[in-house]
Parts: C-alpha cells; sequence; structure tokens
C-alpha cells in the first residue's frame, strides 16, 4: 500500500496561507453581479517563491498587488474547454483522460491552479528571510454560471420585496468560482469576511458576526464576519437575501434563516435541532466547534443540504409545517447530516481527496447513530439494509466503488478503476451517482469497523481527533499545529490501533483498499445420522464488481431449542461447513421455542420437515460483510423466519424470498404479518407488494376476496359499512403508512386476464371518494397522492388496435373513471394547492403511463408546459422524467433537443442535473453494447445521429465547464448513449490505414479498396510509415497521455514543477526537433492516426467492414445532411492539424512552442491536401465548402490564444505589459 | 237585556254564509246585526207607549244606541261584581247591586215590568248562537289535566302550540351520511373545476374533443415554493379546529412543542409581512431578555472618521 506513512502534512506549495480577507463590496441583482477583492496572506516555504498559483473559476480579475507592488498573472482555465478545436475526436476515453488531465493541471492538492501570479522580483530578491506575502486581487462576477446562485423572481417591488437572494454552492471545492483562493481541502486559514449588501438584505456566512455597520448613504450596511478557526477555503460560503431571522429559542448561539413568508414553517421544522446537537455532543464528548451556528434556507438549492464552516445552507423545501407527516422525518434527517458534516467535513477537513472516505465515513456513521436513537433500532437496521443493497446493486452493476484510491506515481497506466469511463482521481471527475454510492460505501465501512473495534472505541478515536482538532484549531499559525485539523487515512487508522490496541489491516485492506463486494451463494443440508448441519458458501469473484472474501462469517442457525451463532472460516478452497446442531429432530410439543433474544415462542410447527430441527438458517445476520447473500431455504423455512425472527433485516430477506413461492402458507404468513401491529411498519409495507405478487402468481387457484381487501376493510373502514373507509385522523403514523400503501399494492393485482380487477379498482375509487380529511390535524395529500398511484398501477395496456388514434370515444370505461379522478385532483391542485405538490407529481405520472399504455394519444406539450421554470421544482422533476420517458418510447429527437436545450440553460442548477441524470437512467436509445452483426445497421434509433453526439460532445467539453456536476453528469449521458468508443453513427473518415494497436495491425481504409485495389487486411506491424515510432506513444485511442492543450502550455514557460504528463522544458526542444523528423516519416502512418477511433476489436469481419463503407458512399446523399458530414470527417485531418498533433505525439509534441508548431503544421498540412485531392479526385464538388471551412478553422488556430474567455482577458490585462 | 231578540238573524246568517264570503259580512257580524233590530224595535215600541207616532231614524238609532250601551254597562257591571266575589256567572242580586250602582231604583222595575199599556213584542226566533268556526284544527284538542280546574280556559287549538317542522328529519344513517358528503365535495370540486377550466385558458389530453377532460393550463408563480410549501388557508382552518377540539389529546412532548410554536400563526404573519425581518417574535425576546444573537444587535452607524 502507498499510502502515506509520513506523520506530518507536506503541503504541495510552496508557500503556506496563513490568512485571508474576502471583502465583497459589492452585489447587484438586477446584472447578477458580484465585486470585491480578497487579500491572501502568505508565508513562502521556500527561498525564492517567484509564482504563486492560486485557484479562480469565472473571475473577472483586474489587478493583483503582491505586498502593495503591481505583480503580472496569468489566467488560464483548461477546464474551460477540455479538447481544444478538436473536431471529429469523439470518444469517451480520450475525452476522460483529457478532462481528467485539465483538472490536475489546476489541481490545487498537486499545487497548482487557474491563476498564476508572478511575485515582482523586488520581492523574491530579499525571499530567504521568508517574509510574509499579501496578495491582494480585485475581482468581479458577472454571471455567474457557478459558485454562486442569483435567484431572482420577477415580480414588482424591490429585490427584498421579491425574495431575490445569492448563495454560495459547489460539488467538493468549487469557491474558486467566486473567490480567488487555495481551492483545497488542505490548505487551512483564519478569515476575515465582509460584504456589503442593502440595507434591507441579511448576509450570512462563516464564522462570527462581529458588526454589523451601515454604510456613510446608509443604504447599505457591511457585515464583518470573523472566522478565527483555520478553515479550508472550499467551507466557506455566503447567502445573501431578505431572510426572516429566527433565534433558536433553545440555544441562542445558533441562527435561523429563512425566505420571507415562511418563518412559522422554519419554527417548526427547527423545533427540533437542539436534540440533535444535544446527541451529537454527547456521544463525541466535544462541544460543537464553532461558536455558533447558522442554517440557512434557500430557493433553487443545488443539493438538499451543504454544510460549510458554521454554516449550513438548505433546501427551503424541506421547511414544512405541523401538518405534514412525510416530510418531517426527512427534514430531520437532513439536519442531522449536516450537523455530522460540521463535525467531520467542515471542523476536521481531509488532507487529500483519497482520504475523503473517512470524514464522509464518520459523519455518515455518527448520523446513523442519530437515526438508531431517534427513529429506533428497527428503522436503523432498516437503512443499513437499504444502503448495504444499494452499494452492493451499484457495484455488481457497474463495477466497484474503490474508497481509498491510491495513485503511484500519478501515471494513468495505474488506474485503479478501469471499468469506469470516468478518473476517480480527482472529485471532480466522478460521476455523481459514483459520488452516492462513494459516500454510502463509507458509512457502511466505519459501521463494519465499529464491528470490530465496538463502538466505545469508536467513539474514543472521534473524541481524540476531535480534541486534537480544538487544540490544534487554537493555536497560532506559527505553532505548526493547523494540519492536526486535516485528518488523513493514515491518522485515523493510527488512532484506531492506539485506542482499541486492535488490528483492523485485513478489514482495511478488503474495504478501503480495494473496491468490489462480496457475492455469497449459500444452500443447505441436514444430515440426519450425525445431527449435523452441512453448508455450503460459494462465492462469485470473478464477475464485475465482486472480490474474493477470507474470514469469518457468522452463521446464525434457528433450531427447535433455541437460536446459536456460528463463526465460520471463510477459506480459499473450502465450501462446504459442518455445524452440528443442538437440538434432536424430534419434537417436544410442550416447549416453546427460545428466540435469539431471549423471548419464547409458541409456534405451529406442522409445516415443518419432521426429520430436521432447523427452523431458519441466516448468512451474515448483522450485515458485517459487504455482500449479497442468495440463499436457499425451503419456503416454510422462510415462513418462519418472517413470522418469528424478530429482526427487521431477517424479514425483509424473507420477505423477498417468498416472492418465489407463492402458495397459501407464504399468503398466509404475509397476512399474518400485515396484521401485527407490533411488527415494524415498513416490513409491513413490504409485505403488501411481495402479497400482491403472491396473489398474481396464484391468480387461478385464489381464494377469496382480492389480497389486503378484507384487510385493508378490517382496518381502516368503518365497522357500520365496510365500503366506506373511516375519516382520516392519522394519529398512528405506522397505521397511516399502511394506509397509504395497501392501496398502491393492491393496484398491482392482476386477474387471468392480466388486467386488474374490477372490484379492486372499484375499491380505491370508493377509497378516493370517501375521503374525509376535514377532522384530521394532518394533511393527507401525501395519501391522495399514493391514492393516485394506486391508480396508476392499476392501469394495464389497452387492447391496440394497430396505429388507431386515442380518441375520447373509444376510451374505455375504467379508463374514463380514472381519468376523471385525475382531472379533478390535477384541477383542484390549481385552487388548492398541495404541500410540494404532490397530488400534481402523481398525476404527471399517472398521465404519462395512460399514454403510455395506448389509452390517451401520447403527447408531451402538457409536460412540458409542467417542466417550464416556475413551477415547483418536484412538479418539473416529475414533467421531465415523463418527457424523458416520451423521448425514449416516440424516439422524438424534436423532444430531446428541447430536454437538451433545457439542460444547458435551465436557470436551476438541480433541474440541470436532474434531467441529465433521468437521461442517463433512461437513455433514449442505448449504445450497442452487443456489435453483433456489425455494420448492418448503425443504430436502430434515428435520434442516434452525429448532430447528438456534436451536441453532446460540445455540453461537456465546454458547455459544463461551470458545473463540475453536470459536466460528469453530461460524460454519463454520453457513456449511456454511445460508450467508450466513437459512436457508431458517426460516418467513418475515409482515410489510408486504420490501425489497431492493440492487435498490432493496421487495415487500409477499405473504402478506398476500389481506387487503389489494395487489399484490405495487411496483416503487417504497426510500423508501416512510422518507423522508429513506438506505438503506444501514438497515443491513439486516448490509451496514452492526454494532449496538452496550446492554452495550458502557457503556463510552463512560468516554470511550474512537471506535472505528470508534461515534459521537463529542457526536452521541449528535443522533443519538437524530434517530433518534426517523425512527422516527415509518418505521412502514411498519419492518416492512420484519424481513424483510431474504429474500435478494431469489433471490426471482425473485415468484408463486412468494406461492405458497410460501400453502402456508406452508395447511400443516396440527402442533401444538406448527410453527404457535407462524410466529407467534413473526411477532410477534418487537413482541416485541422493542432488539435490532432498533441493527440498523436502526446508525450513529446506536448510542448512544441505555439509558433513553430503552427508553421509546421501548415507545411504538413499543405502537403497533405495534394495528396487528398490526388486520390478522391470523385470528392471534387465538395472542394468549395471545404476550402471556406478551412479558413475558417484557420482563422480559429490563429486566434487560439484568445478564443477562451478567461485566458483572453488575462492576456488584454494591462498587468501582463507590466 | 237576558233576552236577545233577533228578528232575522237566522236568515242573514244563512244567507251570509251561503254567499260564501262574498258579502263581507261573517256569522258574527250577522247575529249583531239582528240583535241591534230587535233592539231597535224595542226602541220604537217605547215610543210608541210614550206617544210618538214617528220618529226619524236618526233618532231612534240615537236612542238605540244609548240603549245598547245602557244594557252593554249593566251587563259588565254584574260581571264585575260576580268575579269579584268569585264567582263565574252573575246573579240577581248581581244585577241589583249593579242596577243601583247606576243610579236605578231597582224597586220601580217591576212596577214597571207590570205596566198596563206595554206593548208586547214577539221574541225573536230562538237562532243558536252562533259557533264560532274552528279556524285551524290542527290535531285534538287537549283536556285539562286532572289538577287543572275545568272552569279554567280550554286549550288553545293545538295549532298554536304544537310545533310543525317544515323540513325532513335528518337522515342519520352513517353510510348515507358519508355518502352524500362525499358526492356533495365531490359534484363542488367538479362544478368549480369546469367552471375554472371554461374561464381560463385549458389543456387537453385528447386531440379530437378538447373539451373532454379539461385540464386547468399550468402557469408558472414567480415564486412557486410559497404556495407549495405554505399550508393552505383551509388547512390552517382545520388545523385551528382541530388543535382546539384536541387539545387533550396531546400526550407526548414533543408533538406539543410543535403545536406551541405554530400556534400563533396571526403574530407570525405579522413578522412575515415585515420586509426587513430582523425581528424576533416579541414573545421570545421578552421572555428572555438575555439573548445576545449578532443578528440581533442594532446596525451601528458609520464611523465618520474611517471612511472618506
Amino acid at each position: 500500500m502507498n499510502r502515506k506513512k509520513d506523520k506530518g502534512f507536506e503541503s504541495p506549495r510552496p508557500f503556506k496561507l496563513t490568512h485571508q480577507v474576502v471583502c465583497i463590496n459589492n452585489i447587484n441583482f438586477q446584472r447578477k453581479s458580484v465585486i470585491g477583492f480578497v487579500e491572501l496572506t502568505i508565508f513562502p516555504t521556500v527561498v525564492n517563491l517567484n509564482r504563486i498559483k492560486l485557484n479562480s473559476k469565472q473571475c473577472r480579475i483586474y489587478r493583483v498587488r503582491v505586498n502593495e507592488l503591481e505583480a503580472p498573472f496569468i489566467y488560464n482555465d483548461p477546464t474551460l474547454e477540455v479538447c481544444h478545436h478538436e473536431s471529429k475526436q469523439r470518444n469517451l476515453n480520450y475525452f476522460s483522460s483529457a478532462y481528467t488531465a485539465a483538472v490536475s493541471a489546476v489541481d490545487p492538492d498537486a499545487g497548482h491552479g487557474e491563476l498564476v501570479i508572478k511575485v515582482p522580483s523586488e520581492l523574491w530578491k530579499q525571499g530567504d528571510d521568508l517574509k510574509v506575502l499579501k496578495v491582494y486581487i480585485e475581482f468581479s462576477l458577472d454571471q455567474p454560471k457557478g459558485g454562486l446562485h442569483f435567484v431572482v423572481p420577477d415580480v414588482e417591488g424591490s429585490m427584498a420585496e421579491r425574495g431575490a437572494h445569492v448563495f454560495s454552492f459547489g460539488y467538493q471545492n468549487s469557491t474558486r468560482f467566486w473567490f480567488p483562493c487555495v481551492d483545497s481541502y488542505s490548505e487551512l486559514c483564519t478569515w476575515k469576511l465582509e460584504f456589503t449588501v442593502d440595507a434591507s438584505m441579511v448576509a450570512v456566512s462563516c464564522g462570527d458576526l462581529v458588526e454589523t455597520i451601515y454604510t456613510h448613504d446608509m443604504r447599505k450596511k457591511t457585515f464583518h464576519y470573523v472566522l478565527p478557526i483555520p478553515t479550508a477555503a472550499p467551507n466557506i460560503s455566503l447567502a445573501v437575501g431578505p431572510f426572516e431571522i429566527l433565534v433558536d429559542p433553545y440555544m441562542h448561539e445558533v441562527t435561523h434563516f429563512c425566505l420571507p413568508q415562511l418563518l412559522p414553517l422554519l419554527k417548526h421544522s427547527m423545533s427540533y435541532l437542539h436534540e440533535i446537537f444535544e446527541f451529537y455532543e454527547e456521544i463525541l464528548t466535544c462541544r460543537y466547534p464553532y461558536a455558533c451556528f447558522k442554517t440557512v434556507f434557500v430557493d433553487e438549492a443545488y443539493v438538499q443540504v451543504s454544510s460549510y464552516a458554521s454554516m449550513s445552507i438548505f433546501s427551503t423545501n424541506l421547511l414544512h409545517s405541523a401538518m405534514i407527516i412525510d416530510q418531517t422525518p426527512l427534514t430531520r434527517r437532513c439536519l442531522a447530516q449536516a450537523l455530522a458534516q460540521q463535525f467531520f467535513g467542515c471542523f476536521i477537513s481531509r488532507m487529500s481527496w483519497a482520504d475523503e472516505w473517512v470524514l464522509k465515513g464518520i459523519s455518515g456513521y455518527i448520523y446513523g447513530l442519530y437515526l438508531k436513537k431517534t427513529f429506533g433500532v428497527n428503522e436503523y437496521r432498516h437503512w443499513i439494509k437499504e444502503e448495504l443493497d444499494k452499494i452492493v446493486e451499484y457495484e455488481l452493476k457497474m463495477g466497484g466503488v474503490l474508497l481509498h484510491p491510491t495513485f503511484s506515481g500519478g501515471k494513468e497506466k495505474d488506474n485503479p478503476t478501469p471499468h469506469l469511463h470516468f478518473s476517480i482521481k480527482h472529485p471532480h471527475t466522478l460521476s455523481w451517482e459514483y459520488y452516492k454510492m462513494f459516500q454510502c460505501k463509507a458509512h457502511l465501512v466505519m459501521r463494519l469497523i465499529e464491528n470490530r473495534i465496538s463502538m466505545e472505541f469508536m467513539l474514543q478515536v472521534f473524541n481524540k481527533l476531535l480534541s486534537l482538532a480544538s487544540t490544534a484549531s487554537s493555536q497560532k499559525y506559527q505553532s505548526h499545529m493547523w494540519s492536526q485539523m486535516l485528518l488523513s487515512t493514515h491518522a485515523f487508522l493510527k488512532s484506531i490501533s492506539n485506542v482499541s490496541g486492535k488490528d483492523i489491516g485485513p478489514l482495511i485492506k478488503q474495504w478501503v483498499d480495494q473496491s468490489a463486494v462480496v457475492k455469497f451463494f449459500g444452500s443447505f443440508a441436514f444430515n440426519r445420522k450425525r445431527n449435523v448441519l452441512e453448508l455450503e458458501i460459494r462465492q462469485d469473484y470473478t464477475s464485475s464488481g465482486t472480490q474474493k472474501y477470507v474470514g469469518p462469517i457468522k452463521v446464525t442457525v434457528q433450531e427447535l431449542d433455541g437460536s446459536f451463532n456460528h463463526t465460520l472460516q471463510i477459506e480459499e478452497n473450502s465450501l462446504k461447513h459442518d455445524i452440528p446442531c443442538h437440538s434432536k429432530s424430534r419434537r417436544n410439543k410442550k416447549k416453546k421455542i427460545p428466540l435469539m433474544n431471549g423471548e419464547e415462542v409458541d409456534m405451529d410447527l406442522s409445516a415443518m420437515d419432521a426429520d430436521s430441527p432447523l427452523l431458519w438458517i441466516r448468512i451474515d445476520p448483522d450485515m458485517s460483510i459487504l455482500r449479497k447473500v442468495e440463499f436457499e431455504q425451503a419456503d416454510f423455512m422462510w415462513q418462519y423466519q418472517l413470522r418469528y425472527e424478530r429482526d427487521v433485516v431477517a424479514q425483509e430477506e424473507s420477505i423477498s424470498a417468498l416472492e418465489k413461492f407463492p402458495t397459501a402458507a407464504s399468503r398466509l404468513a404475509l397476512t399474518d404479518i400485515l396484521e401485527q401491529e407490533q411488527c415494524f411498519y415498513k416490513v409491513r409495507m413490504q409485505a403488501c407488494f411481495c402479497l400482491a405478487k403472491i396473489a398474481n402468481a396464484m391468480v387461478s387457484t385464489w381464494q377469496g376476496p382480492p389480497a389486503m381487501k378484507s384487510l385493508f376493510t378490517r382496518m381502516f373502514c368503518c365497522k357500520s359499512c365496510p365500503n366506506i373507509v373511516k375519516t382520516n385522523h392519522f394519529l398512528s403514523f405506522q397505521s397511516y403508512f399502511l394506509q397509504k400503501t395497501m392501496p398502491v399494492a393492491m393496484a398491482l393485482l392482476r386477474d387471468v386476464q392480466n388486467l386488474c380487477p374490477k372490484d379492486v379498482l372499484n375499491f380505491i375509487l370508493d377509497l378516493i371518494k370517501y375521503n374525509d380529511n376535514r377532522k384530521n390535524k394532518f394533511s393527507d395529500n401525501y395519501y391522495r397522492a399514493e391514492l393516485i398511484e394506486a391508480l396508476t398501477n392499476s392501469l394495464t395496456p389497452a387492447i391496440s388496435i394497430t396505429n388507431e388514434v386515442r380518441t375520447v370515444d373509444n376510451l374505455n370505461a375504467d379508463v374514463r373513471l380514472i381519468l376523471e379522478e385525475i382531472t379533478r385532483f390535477l384541477n383542484m391542485e390549481k385552487l388548492l394547492p398541495s404541500f410540494r405538490n404532490t397530488i400534481t407529481v402523481s398525476c404527471l405520472s399517472a398521465i404519462r403511463q395512460l399514454q403510455k399504455n395506448g389509452h390517451i394519444p401520447s403527447d408531451a406539450s402538457l409536460f412540458k408546459s409542467y417542466a417550464k421554470y416556475g413551477h415547483f421544482v418536484d412538479v418539473r422533476v416529475a414533467a421531465l422524467e415523463a418527457l424523458v420517458d416520451y423521448t425514449r418510447v416516440e424516439r422524438s429527437s424534436v423532444d430531446l433537443q428541447w430536454l437538451l436545450e433545457m439542460a444547458q440553460n435551465d436557470p436551476a442548477h438541480y433541474v440541470r442535473h436532474k434531467i441529465l441524470g433521468m437521461l442517463c437512467k433512461n437513455p433514449p436509445f442505448t449504445k450497442t453494447t452487443d456489435p453483433a452483426p456489425p455494420f448492418t445497421k448503425t443504430t436502430d434509433s434515428a435520434l442516434c445521429n452525429e448532430a447528438l453526439v456534436d451536441q453532446l460532445w460540445k455540453l461537456m467539453n465546454s458547455g459544463t465547464s461551470h458545473d463540475w456536476r453536470l459536466r460528469c453528469d453530461a460524460v454519463n449521458l454520453y457513456y449511456a448513449l454511445f460508450g467508450l468508443t466513437r459512436p457508431s453513427c458517426l460516418p467513418l473518415p475515409e482515410l489510408g490505414l486504420v490501425l489497431n494497436l492493440k492487435e498490432k495491425k493496421a487495415v487500409l481504409n477499405p473504402t478506398i479498396k476500389p481506387e487503389l485495389g489494395v487489399g484490405p487486411v495487411m496483416d503487417t506491424p504497426a510500423s508501416i510509415g512510422i518507423h522508429g515510432v513506438d506505438p503506444i506513444s501514438l497515443g491513439v485511442c486516448g490509451v496514452g497521455q492526454p494532449p496538452l492543450s496550446l492554452k495550458r502550455k502557457a503556463e510552463t514557460p512560468l516554470g511550474s514543477p512537471p506535472e505528470p504528463g508534461q515534459i521537463l522544458q529542457q526536452q521541449e526542444d528535443d522533443a519538437r526537433g524530434g517530433r518534426f523528423k517523425i512527422r516527415l516519416k509518418r505521412r502514411i502512418g498519419f492518416n492512420t492516426m484519424e481513424d483510431e477511433d474504429i474500435d478494431m476489436e469489433t471490426v471482425h469481419d473485415s468484408q463486412a467492414f468494406i461492405h458497410h463503407h460501400l453502402n456508406l458512399l452508395e447511400r443516396p446523399s440527402t442533401p444538406g445532411k448527410e453527404p457535407p458530414s462524410v466529407e467534413q470527417s473526411m477532410l477534418s485531418m487537413p482541416a485541422t492539424p493542432v488539435p490532432s498533433f498533441p493527440k498523436e505525439t502526446t508525450p513529446l509534441s506536448s510542448k512544441h512552442g505555439g509558433e513553430h508548431g503552427h508553421h509546421h503544421h501548415h507545411h504538413h498540412h499543405e502537403h497533405k491536401k495534394k495528396k487528398k485531392k490526388h486520390k478522391h479526385k470523385h470528392k471534387h464538388k465538395h472542394k468549395h465548402e471545404s476550402k471556406d471551412k478551412e479558413k475558417d478553422r484557420e482563422r480559429d488556430n490563429s486566434q487560439a490564444y484568445s478564443n477562451s474567455p478567461a485566458s483572453g482577458r488575462s492576456l488584454r490585462s494591462p498587468s501582463l505589459s507590466d | 237585556m237576558a233576552d236577545p231578540a233577533v228578528v232575522s238573524g237566522g236568515a242573514l246568517n244563512a244567507g251570509g254564509r251561503g254567499s260564501g264570503g262574498k258579502a263581507a259580512t261573517s256569522p258574527a257580524e250577522n247575529y249583531h246585526l239582528a240583535r241591534r233590530r230587535t233592539l231597535q224595535v224595542v226602541v220604537s215600541a217605547l215610543l210608541t207607549e210614550c206617544g210618538f207616532d214617528s220618529a226619524e231614524k236618526a233618532a231612534v238609532e240615537t236612542l238605540t244606541e244609548m240603549m245598547q250601551s245602557y244594557i252593554t254597562e249593566i251587563g259588565r257591571c254584574a260581571k264585575a261584581y260576580c268575579e269579584h266575589t268569585a264567582r263565574s256567572i252573575p246573579t240577581l242580586s248581581d244585577a241589583v247591586v249593579t242596577l243601583i250602582e247606576m243610579g236605578f231604583k231597582a224597586d220601580t222595575l217591576p212596577l214597571y215590568a207590570k205596566r198596563s199599556q206595554r206593548m208586547v213584542i214577539t221574541a225573536p226566533p230562538v237562532t243558536n248562537p252562533p259557533v264560532t268556526p274552528k279556524a285551524l284544527s290542527a290535531g285534538q284538542k287537549r283536556t285539562h289535566p286532572a289538577h287543572i280546574p275545568c272552569h279554567f280556559p280550554e286549550f288553545p287549538d293545538p295549532h298554536t302550540y304544537i310545533k310543525t317542522p317544515t323540513f325532513r328529519e335528518p337522515v342519520s344513517d352513517y353510510q348515507v351520511v358519508r355518502e352524500k358528503a362525499a358526492s356533495q365535495r365531490r359534484d363542488v370540486e367538479r362544478a368549480l373545476t369546469r367552471f375554472m377550466a371554461k374561464t381560463g385558458e385549458t389543456e387537453s389530453l385528447f386531440k379530437d374533443d378538447i373539451t373532454a377532460f379539461p385540464l386547468i393550463a399550468a402557469q408558472p408563480s414567480t415564486i412557486p415554493y410559497l404556495s407549495a410549501l405554505l399550508p393552505s388557508e383551509l388547512e390552517l382552518q382545520t388545523l385551528e379546529e382541530t388543535d382546539s377540539s384536541e387539545q387533550d389529546d396531546q400526550t407526548d412532548g414533543e408533538n406539543a412543542v410543535g403545536n406551541m410554536i405554530s400556534d400563533d400563526p396571526g403574530a407570525d404573519k405579522e413578522n412575515a409581512m415585515l420586509p426587513l425581518s430582523a425581528v424576533v417574535p416579541a414573545a421570545k425576546a421578552s421572555e428572555d431578555n438575555v439573548i445576545d444573537n449578532p443578528y440581533l444587535r442594532p446596525v451601528k452607524k458609520p464611523k465618520v472618521r474611517r471612511k472618506k
């Protein structure tokens, strides 16, 4: 393991930041702009500190001064556009590596940054005495797309009356979006924050509010904050708005802020916070580290909860009134999460990205303890199971999640997660879903550690970490103690071993240093003679996302005489385990059967096997392995387990297992559980759905009324008139949840014709009809929403008459009733909106289902109107979900465009993220994973075309540079649609050779075969025309080093230390010369490069390949669409030499100087053109257009420097001329 | 006086009744007319006795009037004496006392009655005193209960004291009530939404028949979270009602806290209206004066020397 063994923290920077002032003088809501300055106090740690690298994105920087001296600076952000001018390179491998390189190039954890400041020579000459430097930067932000979010409702009135507000947001370290800083979690400093805002507004930020002072004109006021605890820049935040202020009645140092008119909700929602405070402080035996805490509730929040030093920003949609049941636990959970992160994440920060799992793990773990205390052990265990199932499902589907990645030497080759289409080297390249799973796994691993060393030790470790940190936080910078506030994996593990004296090395190795989960298959046989249980546990460790487990595993066997735990050793080759049984199989009927928890119960043992004393068996009942267990036992054993095992996890497992046993006994067991009020309500809810499935499987033999109907009637209907439901009171939340769930499950019942039984539908309609909430002190909006969902579930596909337009007249009578209800509900919602518009949300999905099942005409316009900005976010998401589904089913390119348009331009970041996320989950078409008959048809969807590829490429390449999360979403979508390689819908570039580096084969592009008469496949080594070049160095297929663009080259003259993939400066000349030679030699080879996108591994049949190409050429050219694209790709090689060079010759050419390279390209370029003309005479008619295009390209090239807004700005800025 | 003479009362009565109301003479009126007629005859006879040959009609009328008054007064007085002595039917002595009281020499009366020249008037045909017709005969008239002497006035007609409900008895059957409430609410909702849909923009699920299932068009709002999060007036009302009715059900402390805090929406609203909200609920501030929260401190005036 390459885990850092050294104790202290080594800064990657040649200086240490000690204090930073952020002053924002003006926030203009009308123009959405911000003006301010920052001042960083830094101590150089080297002599001759001549350059300072800081992080800054999208800020316009006016001037930089170092100790009052104007300093020149360069501002270069390679992530703005990941692949420059790269026209035809469309494979995701290539993009991912380029993106990772771009992020690495400015990674603050590696000491890099977008903003490079040259320390005036006057200062560094005398730098050996390690003098303090003060770096002063004036900046502004104009309509920021990331980092700060302005919410300005378009109504009459002043900004305060309109409820306009602004807040900072971001995924991981994103503070650089709104002020220049060292945007690293490991660079701590103290802070002074000043915000001048309109007198009607409040500015909430980190630290203690020292004073608020009016400006001279009394129109504005300045909020002065001081944060004396060393804090990393990513933990700094700001929220400004006309907030209503609520001082917590229990803790006066805690202040809550919400938007106007929501104060009553705020009061109710926050009335509980102090208990969470008390809980954490008690278990951690440590006071809350900051002097104050602020909660701010904002609209259009990026995520529901985000924690910063001494404040948290929440979505305003978490607020609720006392009438709402369902939201209450959710909001409390969010509060608890936020508060847990205050301790671990904000106060204690991570040392590097690889240590992120520790902080996420600890905060998630103590959050879990809170859940256990507040919501009970059942809820906690249920939650653990849920989380475990989630991570297992994800890893088995997508491949492993690695908690502690190590990057030895920073070489791309050592990618620890080759199965992923993104790099996990940086938080900013991670897919959001992966990150969520990462967090989930982190807290589960913490729980595993707890299992190993006991909770007491665990809490002691946390306490130790916190006390170390709080001691350090009160020290001055000079004491070099601040790094104690950074937590690394190593320090954490060391602390564990110190406190507990236990070695958790194997556990860490298994779950933290390795990805993937364990998959067990278990089965057993009972040997009557020996009275032994022969248990067989097999593992699948070959499929993706699985690993081999070796070590102890707990097995619990419930026998007639009691419950017994056995610890087995899973070893390399032993599959079978013999477990001696304690009880004789002969039953003693008088005796009660003792359970695990000491309880003794009577059981009806008639169902069980007379020869065996086994009631049920559980493998790893404590979930102390991250695993999936598929265990085989008889149905009666599952039934006993469901009825008598008291652990909710066991009950839930048995319910899922019983789905496979549709028998009367299963039915009875489930019904009994449903009725049993002591049983955990979530188990009962799950039992509903299982019962529905069983009933459907037993449809021909089912006796009596539809499943659950009589049960529901007994529980919730009036005694005198069983068809009428009682008026709502919802006093018992358990029954409330059950009442909500049962109709939904019942609606899934189907009769022999596979239709929802008539009396079930009528029953649900009656529930809606007789629903009466007048006497209830709780709102019934969630209940009604569930009833609509029940109606939706009852829908079955319409009897389709081919291609008939759906009209009102041929509407099915039942569907008419359903539609009637939905219409009424949806309309009533306009007059009396429900909390979070839950009813509208349900109605929209119901309408989509009606459309999908062919009952009403499929139409997207309704959803579009609900998806527009200005509706409540839940409604928008529901409408968008329907639209995404519509797009897939109807293959509508117009609507796909509409969605992508919104994903690019919508004001709400969350919605944009959601759109891409939903498109990934439900993609309009999927990548052709199985290219069995290759090239017969590229893809069966008309949506998959070149324009879409270009659009998505542009979206992830440059369109989403302001939001890491969104960019990763776009990458995910691209992956879902096209896979890793070049999309098959793109025309093949018709150029000379096709080079397959893996197979060391070169294939002459068969399209030119008719002209040249060359055989299609040449089994020659790759050396044709590329003598002397190592094939790998060609960097084809994105295997090699990512290119470093011209933009990034600009920083190399400043003498930055070489970063991975960069070449030392002194090599530059050699490289240039060398490359020149290579290039001349490689004329043919060059052609091959353009073709690399065709994944040759899929080209098994060369004849088919040729055939396809011929087809491509012979295809009737649809004017304006097909031919230009073909032609464009053919000519792309000569037209875009600049980007193509770095791609091919990456390691060598990455440093070529701008001018030289240019010249050279042109030369080369000309040459090629001649050759090309010669080759493709038949393409002459396209030449004109292409020439124009070329000119454009050339113009672009000449402007390469000024192209990117950021770099252009800095180039033009006066300071550079200094 | 005790022998009221009626000349043609019977006939008149019959006529009046027969005509069915056109002649506005009720039977009682007829009776009075007949009596007056008899009186006129008496007056005329007395005049003849006294030696008049003829008399003007007006004079006869006046005299009749006087006589009637006189007799009435005697009757009234006699009745008063009778009742004074706690009796209900006047006796002879009552009449005598009355006459004396009125200044009439009672002992002269027998002589006067026995005078020679007196005219004999034929007695008017005896007619039954008219029965006051029963205006409304609603139900059986109640008889006196045993403890009330029978001389007390009879019960009035039942219609004067028996209430007859004008609406039907409400059906108390639970099922029907629920059914009714449900369908009523549904009808109201449907009518309302249809109305809203008719008067505003709509969207439709069907292309062929736009009116089939009209959906009120979705209108984006400028601040969508307000309507989505804040409880509607209706819900607030319900909450207040149920809160007051179920206050005693509140046993668990956590809920009680929640309710306490959400209990004064009025006060909160006021705060909510203030554009600048550096206001802490007054109640809280007063209950604990030592809250020192930086956000509640007054904003300082700028120092003059600091900036230009």
